[in-house]
């Protein structure tokens, strides 16, 4: 009975929906679009955070903020609502409902900041979040090396980010976004300024996918359909171009950030266009050509002038809103027909109309085509690209980028829902439940809609791109509207697509067998790197980590000598040599038993002799004290080196009756010379300290005291004593308790030594 | 007299570090009890040797002559003791070590860190 009943349980779990979940991140984007058409922009908030290191939670929503806000809610509910289904009866799904809650989270904070480090504490979050959302099968070894790629590459570059804000804000004098814009006018004169710019670049490279760290995203793949449409197309992966996006109105004019932005951009996006071709699982095709809308998204931040603001806004939003309902038909069909590939899918239109027709109008939207909100993208890409006169590279490098984008579309839309499907199925495929297919097709709608009337999203976009470019102004762009190059670009991609997609196939086996792409580059750098690691790590334990107490010892001893030489050498103190004063004998005799009995220990054999020996040192010392004005410490002495001597030597009698010990093992024959070497270096070393006090002049302010109040405050004669028991009374207590511990803890531990020696013999 | 001393007081460090660096761990414990009689010595001779005269008040003074500095004596008058609880209580725990694991030579205490094998390999080698 009692595993039914578990079982009955477990499968009403598995049955129970994300669903209710889905009101989170529908409330807040209702909130939001509420507070839009009510509030005008920019909101700010600020309350003290980390006060002592004057850090506050400063809140700045502007237009490129709200822009943010509205994807990463608006998409944020339509994957929440996609995953309910997707992820219907996966033992996994509370997880990953819970981290792309946290995500959404995570992102708004790094979007409304205008801390930097405020902004950089969320930043790292969406990485720590993406790490563990790609690693949500990590029952396989695959999807491990994925999640650890995304987050070696994003969390190293994270900490590029911080070294650069630090920087940043040191330059600028604060920490907050909007104050450093302000004060744009003085920094570029800070010869600083490139190294903090580019440490933020390599930051905002790693998240954003930008050559040479782009690798991560498509491996990123490996995580669930709706996480990839949500992280890895819509919202984090666009973080570093929003970030850049934020700095450009502080930057935009350096010719630095200009250059650097537009080559990084452009060879992304080219080499990104290349990679697609050599695909064929749908989801990896849609991962490169993401990358490739981040370079070109890229390049148009570097560039300057009002259009390409405008040309960020509108691409940022035409890809959310193309981009997207692609994944959620890689994932349908993932569903429906149990693949991605794209060999063996032709001809889903029939099982799968609804997905077909998402696919369709999406693709429409991604080629560019007049009509669509992707039109009205490109058409800002070619006007920002006319305004800003860029090179004639680059501008070919678009068009390319374009073509293959028509391509993928192509590939997505026609490919494998249309023409006959030939391919023998052993399970029939079948179109995906409602709450699949509502996310692509409210996304494809609005494209629609707004590729119909872009005037509707014009005041969105107008406020992003002013927040991007402070100068930014409509009219402008509206007189600099050329329809000429708009055509011109749009067919010469159009017709560049249509010839790839026909030639996909040849073009992939062409590309398939260029090795160059796997073994040469920076993925490729990246594994050996990553193999290379651990065997440093363990190399460097074997070094470090030995077991050896000897070593470990020489090591500290070895250390603490070099410090002090070190110390001395820094220092250059100034020696005054006490004077030599005649010694008494007794004195002298003291000495020079204390030195002997030290040096003749280092020759007994016996443990016993060693023993008696070595109490020779403290019966030494115990005279040196009595002759120069300590009796108590001598007596002290005295009593304490005879107990335990007597003690020690009956614990080593105690232990002889077992059988006679070992002769007493010297240092390792190669450990020796250095051995000698540390020990009188620090002998020396001490001697020439106490040599050197002497020589400062006395500060007697304490010892005065002590003498002075020995009598009138505390009643007593001898000094040293009333210091012990009156000044430092709570210390003398602690002394006694650590007696007290010592005894209880080896009275035990003497009975367990009897016990085991009674076994032994 | 501060030369000797501080002579002295080197050579018993330099004697108590070497002890400390065999194997043996009792040659090591004598070693460590030999540095901590060394140290007393520094702290005694950082407050000056000057007279034999201990720090008494004598009789119808209130306040303490010409004497030998007593503020270094209370210090390595509370060291000496806790040294010797120190070694004491080591020295048991030494004793109990050699009967449980019949050997005094600390290369061959490795349960907490065993030896480095040659064939071991770290977990990632076969990444890829």
């Amino acid at each position: 009975m009692q595993p039914q009943e578990l079982n009955a349980t477990t499968t009403a779990a598995a049955h129970t929906t994300m669903l209710p979940l889905v009101l989170i991140p529908a409330t807040l984007f209702a909130l939001l679009l509420y507070v839009l058409f009510t509030v005008a922009l920019p909101w700010t908030f600020s309350s003290p955070w980390i006060p002592s290191l004057g850090i506050d939670f400063r809140v700045q929503v502007d237009g490129l903020a709200a822009q943010f806000l509205l994807l990463i809610t608006g998409i944020g509910t339509l994957v929440f609502v996609y995953g309910a289904g997707y992820l219907k009866g996966d033992p996994k799904r509370m997880r990953v409902f819970v981290l792309l809650l946290l995500f959404m989270a995570a992102m708004i904070g790094a979007v409304i900041s205008d801390h930097l480090i405020v902004l950089f504490v969320f930043w790292e979050l969406t990485s720590v979040l993406s790490f563990l959302l790609v690693g949500t099968h990590h029952e396989e070894e695959s999807n491990r090396k994925s999640a650890q790629q995304a987050l070696l590459v994003t969390g190293l570059g994270g900490l590029f980010l911080l070294a650069g804000f630090i920087l940043l804000s040191e330059i600028g004098g604060t920490y907050s976004i909007q104050q450093l814009i302000a004060r744009t006018a003085t920094l570029p004169d800070d010869a600083r300024l490139p190294a903090a710019l580019a440490l933020i670049f390599v930051g905002a490279f790693t998240k954003s996918a930008q050559f040479p760290f782009h690798f991560w995203l498509p491996n990123a793949m490996a995580a669930p359909t709706p996480v990839s449409a949500y992280l890895h197309s819509a919202t984090l992966v666009k973080l570093g171009i929003y970030l850049l996006a934020r700095l450009d109105a502080a930057f935009s004019d350096l010719p630095f950030w200009e250059v650097t932005l537009v080559s990084v951009g452009t060879l992304t996006a080219v080499g990104a266009a290349i990679q697609t071709v050599r695909e064929r699982d749908l989801k990896r095709i849609l991962a490169w050509s993401t990358v490739a809308t981040l370079g070109t998204l890229t390049m148009l931040v570097g560039l300057p002038g009002n259009g390409a603001a405008l040309a960020v806004a509108t691409l940022f939003f035409a890809h959310a809103l193309y981009k997207a309902p692609l994944f959620f038909v890689a994932g349908n069909l993932d569903h429906g027909a149990g693949t991605r590939i794209i060999d063996q899918l032709t001809g889903m239109r029939r099982y799968m109309p609804w997905t077909a027709a998402a696919a369709l109008l999406a693709a429409f939207s991604m080629a560019g085509l007049p009509l669509s909100f992707g039109f009205v993208a490109k058409d800002a890409l070619t006007i920002a690209k006319a305004e800003a006169d860029v090179f004639m590279l680059v501008s070919y490098a678009t068009v390319f980028v374009s073509g293959v984008s028509v391509a993928v579309a192509a590939i997505a839309a026609i490919h494998i829902f249309w023409g006959r499907d030939t391919i023998p199925r052993e399970v029939h495929p079948h179109e995906a439940p409602l709450n699949m297919l509502l996310p692509p097709l409210v996304l494809v709608a609005l494209a629609l809609v707004f590729g119909l009337a872009p005037t509707l999203v014009d005041p969105l976009l107008g406020a992003a791109a002013h927040a991007i470019a402070p100068g930014f102004d409509t009219a402008a762009v509206d007189a600099a509207y050329d329809a000429g190059p708009v055509i011109t670009a749009t067919l010469s991609a159009l017709v560049l697509g249509i010839g790839i997609y026909l030639g996909w196939d040849r073009l992939h086996a062409l590309l398939d067998r260029v090795r160059v792409f796997d073994n040469v580059g920076p993925e490729s750098w990246y594994w050996r790197k990553l193999k290379f690691l651990p065997r440093l790590a363990a190399w460097q334990t074997r070094r470090l980590q030995h077991g050896l107490l000897p070593r470990y010892l020489l090591v500290l001893v070895g250390s603490v000598t070099l410090a002090m030489l070190a110390l001395l050498w820094i220092a250059q103190p100034v020696w005054i040599w006490p004077a030599w004063h005649t010694l008494t004998w007794p004195v002298a005799a003291a000495c020079v038993l204390i030195a002997s009995a030290a040096i003749a220990t280092l020759f007994m054999r016996d443990h016993l002799v060693l023993l008696l020996v070595s109490g020779l040192v403290g019966y030494g010392s115990a005279i040196l004290f009595l002759f120069t004005g300590a009796p108590d410490l001598a007596f002290t002495q005295f009593a304490v080196e005879t107990v335990y001597v007597v003690v020690a030597a009956a614990v080593l009698v105690m232990l002889r009756r077992g059988g006679p010990l070992p002769n007493a093992a010297q240092p390792e024959a190669r450990l020796r010379p250095f051995a000698l070497a540390v020990a009188l270096a620090f002998g020396a070393m001490l001697t020439a300290l106490v040599l050197y006090t002497a020589g400062l002049p006395f500060d007697a302010a304490l010892s005065d005291f002590f003498g002075a109040q020995s009598l009138s405050a505390a009643h007593g004669r001898n000094v040293v004593n009333v210091i012990i028991v009156d000044f430092r009374g709570i210390d003398t207590l602690g002394e006694i308790s650590v007696l007290l511990f010592a005894l209880l803890a080896a009275l035990p531990l003497l009975r367990l030594a009897h016990a085991a020696r009674g076994r032994v013999t | 007299m501060i030369w000797a001393v501080a002579l002295a007081l080197g050579i018993v460090i330099a004697a108590g570090t070497y002890l400390a660096l065999s194997r043996d761990v009792l040659r090591c414990l004598i070693g460590l009890a030999l540095m901590g009689s060394g140290v007393n010595l520094l702290l005694f001779a950082a407050g000056r040797l000057v007279t034999h005269v201990p720090p008494i008040i004598l009789d119808g003074e209130t306040l303490l002559g010409a004497a030998a500095n007593p503020l270094p004596q209370a210090l390595v008058l509370t060291a000496i003791v806790i040294g010797f609880a120190l070694l004491c209580f080591s020295l048991v725990l030494a004793v109990r070590l050699m009967l449980t694991t019949g050997t005094h030579d600390t290369s061959q205490l490795r349960t907490a860190e065993p030896a480095p094998t040659d064939d071991h390999k770290p977990a990632l080698e076969d990444v890829r």
